[in-house]
């Protein structure tokens, strides 16, 4: 299957146009469900699922923020222009008149019936077909312009729109942007894998996409009034030239199969302990058998029973690099795949791209993999998203394997959603379990398929989805989820060298790193979190008994280990916001979230059961804490925490 | 843009009545004026919260055939059919007799409704006929030049906490309109600016606190359908004004809830855990048996009626519903009120705008309005009756029956000034939900980096008061953002619920709140 350009498409971009002519923006939002306050009637206590119509519509909070860096970029040229596009059914014209009382612009909203049911291919693929159109009738088929949105929506959560967009489009894209310059030329700041970097587009349209870094723009009464009474265009399908195929359920890859309550997932009940040495033992078995969220329902490994299974071809595995070695996401995935392959008697292949590969393909043997497929050019030596796009890419396109796995890291994120699109391929983002089953629907019927679960709606779902109409099923998968394979250096397997085509000339970006990532982690990315809260009763008592535990559980685990705090602790000076767990501070999914003090309110659990081992502290054993924890310990901090430090410290508690 | 012609402040039954009827006078006469509504919550009704019974004459006189339309509110009106009184012992309920009830305090022939989907339902009429309304946006003072009142100032957004301008900031906007209807509720901001600036009432205002939750069934509901009941004494001392109720709310849910007048003695009544003993009486709790809590908000009521309303109008400004003390405690009802003195203002404003003069004298025929309609005599009628009850109930009910005939004007006094030194109750703590919940069900929430919109004036009365009043503003807040954290006290202010308690209950009137910026607060549905 091949991508065709829904409209018009220059082959030859124009050149760079010198600065100082105005820069467009064409700023993409989404009209989402408010998960960060939900009634307790949105509950579906039978099915244990969220009513969506029961909350609130907001406006996408990271497309506000985009909102926000766009404003940086036009409010220099008063001749720049801002466009707000939307796609949503007719009531989303609500955001387009929230976007536009906080900065004006001209609002267009892409509704129709025809859009109804798109994955985030077929919404990829309608978003881009709009753009077009706003280049050649709103811009004057001018492209100095830039595309701004959100990472990604909260309701979605994939973060897979945006870059597909750019895939559509065949133009670059700046991930994780979180500052701007406009003179003398755009500059994005941006995180990259290997710290902050600034990166500078060498030819427009070029497509940003933000993630939580300003103070939002706030909606202006007056500006508010005008919005109000102005003009909000709506695009039908047809309007911007989408081919019916590839838009609404029709052009979708994946389907949802099952939604169901993220409690059938964990049975909690709260283990009480009451010796610190046991508890750092229960934590330190439970932390290293890892991947305790599948193991709490595996099921029979899958028998085809003589059934001629839908998909043919191999299970590949994106192996990524981190420093000389693969990151362990990467051999975790391994391992899931040669246990998900065997059960359908095909092979698993690993995919490198490098320089050099030099003796990864043996480590990869040795952890699972049949073959190893390593692309080796010298543009693949550092991740670029273009040469390392296209190389995967081409060799997918070639050889068609069943299932492509992806880390959920930075990177997985940002070249999966590309990839599957540009290999006319379903993808679901984030999966937190992956098996293999059979599914009948009516007169369809599939054998021996890729069953992909992930949280969506902030965590207050599970969707379990299917891949339709693709040669590959593809998913990201989060770090931590199953457990790394051990090595057996026995093991043979085929290493096939490809050739890449790639030529500097095809890089759009000019990056230039900053400043180095490491030491400055947020609490989103900890492995291991320990919160306190209004329990620890001052900041002495936060900073003198909260940082030990935090370090020496980090050596104890091997992981990345912080502090974080509950909105009471935050108020009353024992740290600072960034720190805050919870509905008005970050949400948090560690692979172990330790609270100490922290009773356990509503808007403080929502930011943190998603966390793979929870362990509560608190004197208080009627705690709401306690019903969300795997471990629990009752009794004064003042005493347990040192014992808790004594025996971390490796000394007798 | 088109100027604003006539703004109202507060987008609730009052507001939202005016105008309705506004548009529609407008229409008639052929004007293209603009009506223009602000209200500070995030959405339609999410800071609106009463019982709800609801006397709904009124609603067909503002939109004949309501009921026909279908929407949130129509669904779920329910006709009352049984209504009992009942005077709760310490585990036993009494039932009063019908006939020993006033007969103003009967219930038969109204609705329960709730006041939140009321909102909704007028939001999208006032929509439907060309009304203007903004959700989010603040109203934090009044403009007044020359003694006219010019429109209001919104408040000012992007603050820091320690009240530096943050790149996002933006100073408060000025909406000037011709003339300005003050709609903005109980102890509403600007309400109270127009009584600082154009007088008040013979009494100082005083308050009741109204606490609610509502309790959803799956299967069978105990309480049942069509009903209404009301509760006097426990959990209650005698001294404290007030009772309970609980009203069906449609099959499957029954609004339940406390009325406390804030006039109370005791400087450790915590309103919530009397709410939570209240749920716990073997009566009630039968009734709700099964249920879920699915919602939960509190919020005042200006309980001081006809000798607490000051004046109703100025050059260029009105006042209606609670925010100009439109509640007769004698039916402990204001929202049929509400209504009509919306319908009140808006009939005067069009009068007016047809020739043009917004100054006293065209403006004051809305007192005229009101009289004539008879509700300044209903009114008049139960001028003494919340302040019988200063004595207690025991002297209260048999005074309140013959209050109207006392020759005299009962005095009420400011409800901090009820709080006596070392009075306490000294409640044992239930272990039934907690304040943490009963604020998460409010679902309440404010940008936690803006300064904080409620300020303790003089801290050091705090310490004094630790021993007098047991530091009442921990105990008295429902949305507890009160904390006593070592010898001073801590604030939480996102939990605010908006009620306005402790702005007339702190002991030294030593609270002051602002409105935080739009959008914040409290989002009762179906409250």
């Amino acid at each position: 299957m091949s991508t065709e350009p829904c409209g018009e498409h220059p082959t030859v971009d124009p050149p760079l146009v010198p600065a100082g002519r105005p820069l467009n923006c064409i700023v993409l939002v989404k009209q989402v469900p408010d998960v960060s306050n939900i009634p307790e009637d949105a509950w579906d206590r039978e099915k244990g699922t969220l009513k969506r119509a029961m909350l609130d519509s907001i406006l996408n909070p990271l497309d506000l923020q985009a909102l926000t860096f766009a404003r940086r970029i036009t409010e220099t040229d008063a001749n720049s222009r801002t466009i707000y596009l939307s796609m949503g059914p007719p009531q989303a014209r609500e955001t387009l008149i929230d976007c536009l009382s906080r900065v004006p612009g001209e609002a267009i909203l892409l509704t129709d019936r025809a859009f109804a049911g798109a994955d985030t291919v077929a919404t990829a693929y309608s978003l881009a077909c709009a753009i077009r159109r706003i280049e050649r009738e709103i811009f004057g088929g001018d492209r100095r312009y830039v595309i701004v949105t959100g990472m990604q929506s909260v309701d979605g959560d994939t973060a897979q729109v945006p870059p597909q967009i750019a895939e559509e489009l065949g133009i670059e894209h700046i991930a994780y942007a979180k500052g701007v310059e406009v003179q003398p030329d755009l500059a994005v700041t941006r995180i990259g894998p290997q710290g902050t970097e600034i990166v500078r587009p060498l030819k427009y349209p070029v497509l940003v996409t933000v993630t939580a870094c300003m103070d939002p723009l706030y909606r202006a009464f007056h500006l508010a009034r005008e919005a109000n009474s102005g003009e909000v265009r709506e695009w039908s399908a047809e309007s911007v030239g989408a081919d019916p195929a590839r838009t609404g359920l029709q052009g979708s890859r994946t389907q949802v199969y099952r939604i169901f309550s993220p409690s059938e997932e964990r049975s909690k009940a709260c283990e009480f302990v009451h010796d610190p040495a046991e508890l750092i033992d229960l934590i330190k078995t439970r932390y290293q058998a890892a991947g305790s969220r599948s193991r709490t329902v595996e099921g029979e490994p899958y028998n085809l029973d003589g059934k001629t299974p839908t998909y043919a071809g191999e299970f590949w595995v994106l192996a990524e690099r981190e420093g000389d070695g693969i990151r362990s996401v990467s051999l975790e995935l391994l391992g899931k795949a040669r246990e998900l392959a065997a059960g359908l008697g095909v092979m698993v292949g690993a995919v490198l791209p490098c320089d050099d590969a030099g003796d990864l393909p043996q480590e990869l043997i040795a952890r699972g993999a049949d073959k190893v497929y390593a692309i080796e050019h010298p543009l693949l030596g550092e991740y670029l998203p273009m040469p390392y796009k296209t190389a995967i890419s081409r060799l997918v396109c070639e050889r068609r394997p069943q299932v492509m796995l992806f880390g959920a890291t930075p990177m997985g994120r940002e070249l999966a959603p590309r990839v599957a699109y540009a290999c006319s391929s379903g993808l679901t983002a984030d999966c937190t379990k992956l098996e293999i089953g059979d599914y009948t629907k009516g007169s369809l019927s599939l054998v021996g398929i890729l069953k992909q679960t992930r949280p969506a709606l902030g965590g207050n779902i599970m969707a379990t989805i299917l891949t339709k109409d693709s040669d590959t099923q593809m998913a990201t998968v989060r770090p931590g989820v199953f457990r790394v394979p051990p090595p057996d250096p026995a093991r043979t397997g085929e290493i096939i060298r490809v050739k890449a085509d790639l030529d500097v000339k095809q890089l759009r970006l000019r990056s230039v790193a900053v400043e180095s990532l490491a030491g400055k982690v947020s609490i989103r990315d900890a492995d291991i979190l320990v919160a306190g809260g209004h329990g620890l009763r001052s900041k002495k008592d936060f900073e003198r008994l909260l940082h030990p535990i935090a370090e020496g559980l980090g050596r104890l685990l091997g992981g990345n280990a912080k502090v974080g705090a509950s909105r009471i602790a935050v108020e009353d000076g024992f740290t600072t916001h960034d720190h805050q767990v919870g509905q008005t501070g970050q949400t948090v999914q560690p692979r172990l979230y330790v609270a100490i003090g922290i009773s356990g309110a509503v808007q403080h659990i929502s930011g943190m059961q998603g966390s793979e081992i929870i362990v509560a502290i608190n004197k208080d054993p009627k705690a709401r804490i306690f019903n969300y924890a795997d471990f629990g310990m009752v009794g004064d901090i003042e005493t347990i925490l040192p014992g808790l430090t004594r025996v971390l410290d490796g000394a007798p508690a | 843009m088109k100027p604003i012609d006539i703004l109202i402040v507060g987008a609730g039954p009052a507001g939202l009545a005016a105008a309705i009827r506004l548009r529609e006078r407008l229409d008639r006469d052929g004007s293209d004026a603009s009506v223009v509504v602000i209200d500070k919550a995030f959405g339609n009704g999410y800071h609106n919260l009463s019982g709800a019974a609801f006397e709904a004459k009124c609603l067909e006189e503002l939109l004949p055939g309501w009921q026909t339309e279908r929407s949130l509110l129509t669904d779920h009106v329910t006709p009352v059919e049984r209504d009992e009184m009942y005077f709760l012992l310490r585990g036993a309920a009494v039932r009063i007799p019908p006939f020993v009830v006033p007969k103003r305090m009967h219930h038969k022939g109204d609705v329960t409704i709730s006041l939140s989907n009321l909102v909704q339902f007028l939001t999208q009429q006032a929509e439907k006929r060309g009304v203007e309304i903004y959700h989010g946006y603040s109203a934090r003072s009044l403009m007044v030049e020359q003694g006219v009142v010019k429109g209001v100032k919104l408040a000012e957004v992007g603050l820091d906490k320690s009240g530096e301008e943050k790149p996002n900031y933006m100073p408060g906007e000025e909406i000037r309109a011709k003339v300005t209807i003050l709609a903005d509720g109980t102890h509403g901001a600007l309400s109270t600016q127009f009584r600082e600036v154009f007088g008040a009432g013979r009494n100082p205002q005083v308050y009741s606190l109204g606490i609610k939750a509502l309790v959803q069934f799956t299967d069978e509901n105990p309480f049942g359908h069509n009903r209404v009941v009301h509760t006097l004494g426990y959990p209650s001392p005698s001294s404290v004004f007030g009772g309970g109720f609980m009203y069906s709310m449609g099959e499957k849910t029954v609004a339940v809830g406390m009325i406390l007048g804030l006039d109370w003695k005791y400087g450790d009544l915590n309103p919530q855990l009397e709410f939570e003993r209240f749920r716990a009486h073997p009566f009630i709790e039968r009734q709700l048996h099964g249920g879920v809590i699915i919602a939960t908000g509190a919020k005042t009521i200006p309980e001081g009626g006809y000798l607490s309303i000051g004046p109703l109008s100025a050059p260029g400004a009105l006042v209606v519903g609670d925010g100009a003390g439109f509640v007769n405690m004698e039916k402990i009802k204001g929202i049929h009120y509400a209504v009509q003195s919306g319908i009140c203002a808006a009939e005067t404003i069009a009068d007016a705008y047809a020739t043009g003069d917004f100054g006293v004298q065209p403006l004051s025929s809305y007192r005229d309005r009101l009289v004539k309609r008879g509700i300044m005599a209903e009114l008049e009628h139960a001028r003494n009756y919340r302040q019988s009850f200063r004595w207690g109930l025991y002297v209260g009910t048999p005074l309140s029956l013959i209050q109207s005939r006392l020759p005299m004007r009962l005095k009420t006094h400011p409800d901090y000034l009820g709080t006596k030194r070392g009075a306490r109750l000294r409640r044992k703590d239930l272990g039934r939900m907690d304040q943490t919940t009963f604020v998460s069900l409010t679902g309440s929430l404010h940008r936690e980096d803006e300064p904080s919109h409620v300020t303790i004036l003089d801290p050091s009365k705090c310490l004094e008061c630790t021993e007098r009043f047991a530091n009442s503003c921990t105990h008295f807040c429902p949305g507890q953002v009160y904390r006593w954290n070592d010898d001073q006290i801590a604030l939480s202010p996102s939990n605010c619920l908006h009620c306005m308690t402790c702005t007339v209950k702190c002991p030294y009137a030593n609270i002051r709140w602002v409105p935080p910026e739009g959008g914040e607060g409290p989002r009762f549905k179906n409250m």
